[in-house]
């Protein structure tokens, strides 16, 4: 089973019983709209949530890091730093913000710059605004990149995702640069 | 070496070794005949011979975004930016027709010039430093653009571009019967993609404004196919 969490303090792990997400909440907190997507708990391998979501009809603004993979079909400003997980943008999802993460899918529409240690996809109703930087990239027809693409050996992209630096300043357009 | 370098040393695309199209194994002995969509270009060949002496050469695609593009010059080396051009002209002028619409009735200030929707778009577009290409794909987007917009993409593309760098453009030598898409297959073929209508084909361009509009370049070079499309290449 899940150990206790102490009273007050804030743990991806804390909820045993997955917790679907408000539809129509406005912009809040991360700890009270980033839920676990509903999962067969007997299935989890460690006491890290294998993926997380930010529904439509949610906003965030802030940084995102961790450990857990990521749904986004909500809106979201800011930063997204998970090295070791997957972030996938949703068909309603979108999101103001550079995204640093193992393997990145895109399905909806993103402002800013994607460092990937593994992959990006771009879905075919994809809208990416911003630098890629990745070993490996796939593009499906009827994508839209209006960007840089840089490719790295998939040795380079591990280092920098280890260090938890994201190589994205060195190509990339500012995210102030972006907004329109 | 560059284009005109190459040229005085009695270098040519057309001479110079390349790799083969396909590497044809014994099963393929006998070619088969190449899709209809798939047009051989000699332009980009062309193109190709002249950054092939670049390093870490970066280029700009105008086009749609293309996998097999993108990973046709990812795997020489080259770094690529693509900007969907035509697409985003699109929306700009649905956008601005969309103010408009919006604005209140006899608001006279809320009019653009053509010449000022042309400017405003470009302050949202090709932002990247100057000199920083060696080669731009222009595709056939000039056949699309307004008398307005394309002098001013014109000088952009050109200052955008390294010196010695190339530009690859194509012209119809009638208007288009349809829109078209265009993606790299191997390095003497292009493949065409038809696609929906993103613009009107604005004009066909005789070869002498061809050579006008890209006055400010070094060198040029027209290489007309039998599809009724004019490839062009222009040298900074």
């Amino acid at each position: 089973m899940w150990p206790k969490v102490p009273e007050g303090k804030e743990s991806p792990q804390s909820s045993p019983v997955p917790v679907q997400a408000p539809m129509n909440a406005g912009v809040g907190s991360l700890a009270s709209v980033v839920a676990p997507v509903v999962m067969n708990p007997a299935s989890l391998p460690s006491q890290i949530p294998q993926s997380s979501a930010i529904s439509a009809g949610l906003r965030i603004r802030g940084e995102i890091t961790g450990h857990s993979d990521l749904l986004i079909d909500g809106q979201v400003q800011g930063s997204i730093r998970l090295a070791n997980s997957k972030v996938t943008v949703g068909p309603h999802g979108s999101v103001q913000a550079d995204i640093e993460a193992r393997e990145i899918v895109i399905e909806g529409k993103i402002r800013g710059n994607l460092n990937a240690s593994e992959n990006i996809r771009l879905g075919p109703k994809s809208d990416v605004q911003g630098s890629m930087l990745t070993p490996r990239v796939a593009i499906e027809d009827g994508a839209r990149l209006r960007g840089k693409v840089e490719m790295l050996r998939p040795g380079e992209a591990k280092r920098g995702a280890a260090a938890g630096q994201s190589k994205t300043s060195v190509i990339s357009t500012p995210i102030a640069a972006l907004k329109e | 070496m560059n284009w005109m370098a190459k040229q005085r040393f009695g270098v040519s695309a057309a001479t110079a070794p390349r790799e083969p199209a396909h590497k044809p194994g014994p099963a393929t002995a006998v070619a088969a005949a190449p899709p209809a969509n798939h047009r051989t270009s000699n332009g980009l060949k062309e193109f190709l011979w002249l950054i092939n002496d670049v390093r870490n050469g970066r280029i700009l695609d105008l086009g749609q975004v293309s996998q097999a593009t993108l990973t046709f010059f990812i795997e020489k080396g080259y770094r690529i930016s693509t900007e969907d051009f035509l697409r985003s002209w699109k929306e700009f002028l649905t956008a601005e027709e969309e103010r408009l619409r919006l604005a209140p009735a006899g608001d006279e200030g809320d009019k653009i010039s053509q010449a000022r929707l042309a400017e405003m778009f470009l302050e949202g577009s090709l932002h990247y430093p100057e000199e920083s290409f060696h080669g731009v794909l222009a595709w056939d987007l000039f056949d699309y653009f307004d008398a307005e917009l394309l002098p001013r993409v014109m000088e952009r593309l050109y200052s955008l571009l390294h010196p010695a760098g190339a530009l690859l453009a194509m012209f119809h030598s009638r208007p288009a019967e349809r829109f078209h898409r265009y993606r790299i297959v191997n390095p003497q073929t292009i493949e065409l993609l038809p696609a929906p209508t993103l613009a009107v084909h604005a004009r066909v361009f005789q070869n002498r404004e061809i050579l006008d509009l890209f006055g400010k370049f070094r060198s040029s070079k027209t290489f007309v196919g039998r599809d009724q499309l004019r490839e062009a290449l222009f040298l900074k």
